[in-house]
């Protein structure tokens, strides 16, 4: 049946740009306009951790799929790629069979940092965020040690471990707030709140609280209430993690 | 001297900052460096407004304006969605100490100071958003109007 490898195919195109950190009304909007493009009168609706499309055959056979969105980062350059050929399937509309080779192939042979540029990644913008927050050359210095050590812990251990979002971030945030203080003991650091909220930044849910405001002016009120619990929930295991490690320090 | 210090170099560090996080976002190619720019052009503006209006929220709204349309502005040379540019331009002023802060107050029992910081973390937020919101919408509308009556000419 076309109509089913139709809907497959606006699903894994939704699901993609969904597991990519994309926003709900793009989402909606993109699998809307390609199977719209297909001829037929889609209904998509979408949360952050569920996608319904919906379709009627001219035979007046209503079918659905429903696709459940796994916890997921932010992927910009996967974001990129699924628009553009989102873009692309709508303007040419190839066979079904060819489109749905070419949205199978997003996820593979993408272009993605290694590890240790991630890890990297996570060094600079500690260092600079201490930096930002009026941290001395030092401060910055020693944020960069705590960002290596947040990174080693998000990107390698916690991750294998298969710890759930709230503890990762917990203990991720404990590491964190524990080598600031020991490098303002041993010397190195002076500040250490421009230490500690340098390099919670890289943690901390400011901008899932942004993205969730933005959600609830774009109409998608679920969406925005659910990210904003999610950042509240977040910002509560920092915390957490951080009155944990003074509790040591002292 | 003075000036370079408030000014530029926060400015400087918040763009290397938001560089750093372009590599965790998986940015590649000079997207990254254009949200690099986005966030110093954020931070600037911001401070400039903080200096002249005084207060947090409105240098915040004014700031997401000037990172909405130039990230729109972007996004339509680049031919590429808007969000990776939006999410990491704003970075800077996020309110991540703000609601780190409001929950440090919550764990320490401080319940007056942790319903007072995590609403203005919430205005910052909101701020954020509106302004973002508000620059995206009218550029969008005026945007393909005026690329049209290029071509007419």
């Amino acid at each position: 049946m076309e109509y089913d490898d139709l809907l497959n195919m606006g699903t894994e195109l939704g699901y993609q740009l969904m597991f990519s950190g994309a926003e709900i009304y793009r989402v909606e909007e993109s699998v809307f306009r390609l199977l719209t493009a297909y001829g037929l009168q889609p209904q998509v609706f979408a949360i952050p951790n569920c996608l319904i499309v919906s379709l009627n055959t001219p035979q007046g056979h209503p079918i659905t799929r429903m696709r459940r969105i796994p916890t997921h980062g932010t992927d910009i350059e996967l974001l990129e790629r699924c628009n553009d050929l989102c873009r692309r399937l709508c303007r040419e509309v190839p066979p079904v069979e060819q489109a749905k080779e070419l949205i199978d192939g997003l996820s593979k042979n993408k272009r993605q940092y290694s590890t240790r540029v991630l890890l990297f990644g996570y060094v600079v913008a500690a260092a600079f965020f201490a930096a930002f927050f009026n941290g001395s050359l030092l401060d910055g210095v020693s944020a960069g040690i705590c960002g290596l050590g947040v990174g080693v812990w998000m990107l390698y251990l916690g991750g294998k471990l298969g710890f759930n979002g709230f503890f990762q971030t917990l203990i991720g945030a404990a590491i964190a707030s524990l080598l600031a203080l020991v490098l303002t003991k041993v010397g190195v650091g002076q500040n250490v709140d421009a230490i500690t909220i340098g390099t919670l930044m890289v943690l901390v849910p400011g901008m899932a609280l942004t993205n969730a405001m933005r959600e609830i002016m774009a109409g998608d009120i679920i969406s925005g209430v659910n990210r904003t619990a999610e950042a509240i929930l977040t910002a509560a295991a920092i915390s957490l993690g951080v009155v944990i490690s003074l509790a040591i320090g002292m | 001297m003075e000036l370079i210090q408030e000014l530029f170099l926060p400015c400087l560090w918040g763009m290397i900052a938001c560089i750093g996080f372009g590599l965790v976002f998986n940015i590649q190619g000079a997207g990254i460096l254009i949200c690099g720019l986005g966030g110093a052009l954020g931070w600037f503006i911001y401070l400039v407004a903080q200096r002249l209006l005084g207060g947090d929220i409105l240098p915040a709204f004014l700031a997401a304006v000037g990172i909405a349309i130039y990230s729109e502005v972007m996004a339509r040379i680049r031919r590429c969605p808007v969000t990776g540019y939006l999410q990491v331009a704003l970075l800077p002023l996020v309110p991540g100490a703000g609601i780190y802060n409001a929950m440090r107050y919550c764990v320490a029992g401080e319940t007056n100071q942790f319903i007072s910081t995590l609403l203005h973390t919430f205005g910052m937020a909101a701020s954020l958003a509106v302004g973002a919101m508000l620059a995206s919408t009218v550029l969008r509308t005026l945007l393909p109007r005026l690329s049209r009556e290029k071509k007419k000419h």
